[in-house]
């Protein structure tokens, strides 16, 4: 198979893409899915869920000036073509999640000040420590910081959001199905291409090491503030409707704290890290707890 | 070849493979002719079969139509990674990434 189909080509994205998971979607969806009522005739729940699509338009923009910057810095023609379907990939999910904020009700002309008032600060910070790499056309903190740190994060949390949404909301749950099968093949590549890369750079490690850190301490930071400030769960609960008992990492989310949820899923993505990053021969760095 | 099993491993004392017949599990993330060959973990208590091994990188399980013995290579499609099936220490079977 790897014989057959080049994989970083554009017709292995052509046949595993557009003409698998994404046919018949509309942004990313069955054209008759629809935000559930429960979300919708809910204020409280309606707002915290436009925050949190928010933040993930916020990581996908992110995503998108990094792979899309990433491609003239490249060092092979084979990367630059598989970073073109990458843009692809990352600007269809900024428009897939925007499209998210009009489905939950914010108007055309209030995106950017809704994108405003709600990004988080920390995943700001987060973004411009990768951003500033790939401006220096920086192709191995780039990559690192891109596709195994954002990625490896945004896989988690998409996996974790999909878990939730798949037993009550599945016009959402379709949308991140997708958007995980995307990042598969962005995580592949990150490690795939880094592994042989940095064994030719080990003069980059520490920098590297370096970006790592702070950028965990950020992403920590994010959890922290989505999930303890978060008012779903008890408004769920003040409105007599039960959490879906999903399972993740083999614990159920039904019935966890958010502080607790928090835990897991901050351990999942550093533990996640540690894996990654130790693969390809660059030693994990603890970041601070916020 | 579309078969996930690149080359098998000659392993000392083993003789035959076992085969396996395999069917359509939903997985629509790679083109349609390579689809049977994968499946989605479903979590940690999820049992993996004599011919299935877990993409490290991907999280996919990996499905072969001949039994997987330590040594064999595998190519995961859907993120493209090269893996070497290789014993680990409770004696089950674990897909490590080559590069
Ligand atoms: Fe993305
Ligand atoms: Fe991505
Ligand atoms: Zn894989």
């Amino acid at each position: 198979m790897a014989d057959t189909i080049d994989a970083y080509s554009i017709q292995n994205w052509l046949e595993s893409c557009p003409q698998s998971y994404l046919m018949d979607t509309e942004y990313g969806h069955g054209p008759e899915e629809k935000e559930p009522d429960f979300i919708l005739d809910n204020e409280v729940v309606l707002e915290e869920t436009i925050k949190a699509t928010v933040q993930l338009v916020v990581g996908e923009r992110c995503a998108l000036s990094a792979s899309s910057g990433l491609i003239n810095a490249a060092p092979d023609e084979a990367s630059r073509r598989f970073l073109a379907t990458q843009t692809l990939d990352e600007a269809r999910h900024v428009e897939v999640f925007t499209h998210r904020l009009y489905d939950l009700g914010v108007k055309k002309q209030d995106l950017e000040g809704t994108i405003q008032r709600y990004a988080n600060p920390n995943l700001v910070k987060f973004a411009e420590i990768l951003l500033e790499k790939v401006d220096r056309k920086d192709f191995v903190s780039g990559v690192v910081g891109q596709n195994i740190v954002l990625e490896g994060m945004a896989f988690s949390v998409f996996e974790m959001m999909h878990a939730m949404n798949e037993p009550v909301n599945a016009k959402f749950a379709h949308t991140l199905s997708g958007t995980i099968a995307d990042e598969r093949r962005h995580v592949g590549f990150g490690e795939n291409r880094i592994g042989s890369l940095i064994q030719q750079h080990p003069e980059k490690r520490p920098e590297v090491e370096q970006m790592q850190k702070e950028m965990s301490y950020f992403m920590l930071a994010t959890f922290a503030d989505a999930f303890r400030n978060n008012q779903t769960a008890n408004e769920l609960e003040a409105a007599g409707i039960e959490r879906p008992h999903s399972e993740y990492q083999g614990v159920d989310l039904g019935t966890m704290e958010p502080e607790e949820m928090e835990q897991v899923l901050a351990d999942t993505v550093l533990k996640e890290f540690k894996t990654r990053l130790g693969r390809i021969g660059i030693e994990y760095q603890t970041p601070a707890r916020p | 070849m579309v078969d996930p099993l690149q080359s098998p491993e000659e392993v000392e004392g083993r003789t035959e493979r076992r085969r396996f017949v395999l069917e359509e599990t939903g997985f629509d993330e790679v083109p349609k002719r390579y689809r049977k060959f994968y499946r989605k973990w479903r979590g940690p208590g999820d049992q993996l079969g004599p011919n299935e091994a877990i993409c490290p990188v991907c999280k996919v399980v990996i499905r072969s139509s001949r039994e997987l013995w330590p040594g064999d290579r595998l190519y995961c499609m859907p993120c493209m990674s090269r893996l070497v099936v290789v014993e680990s220490a409770d004696g089950t079977l674990e897909a490590r990434v080559s590069y």
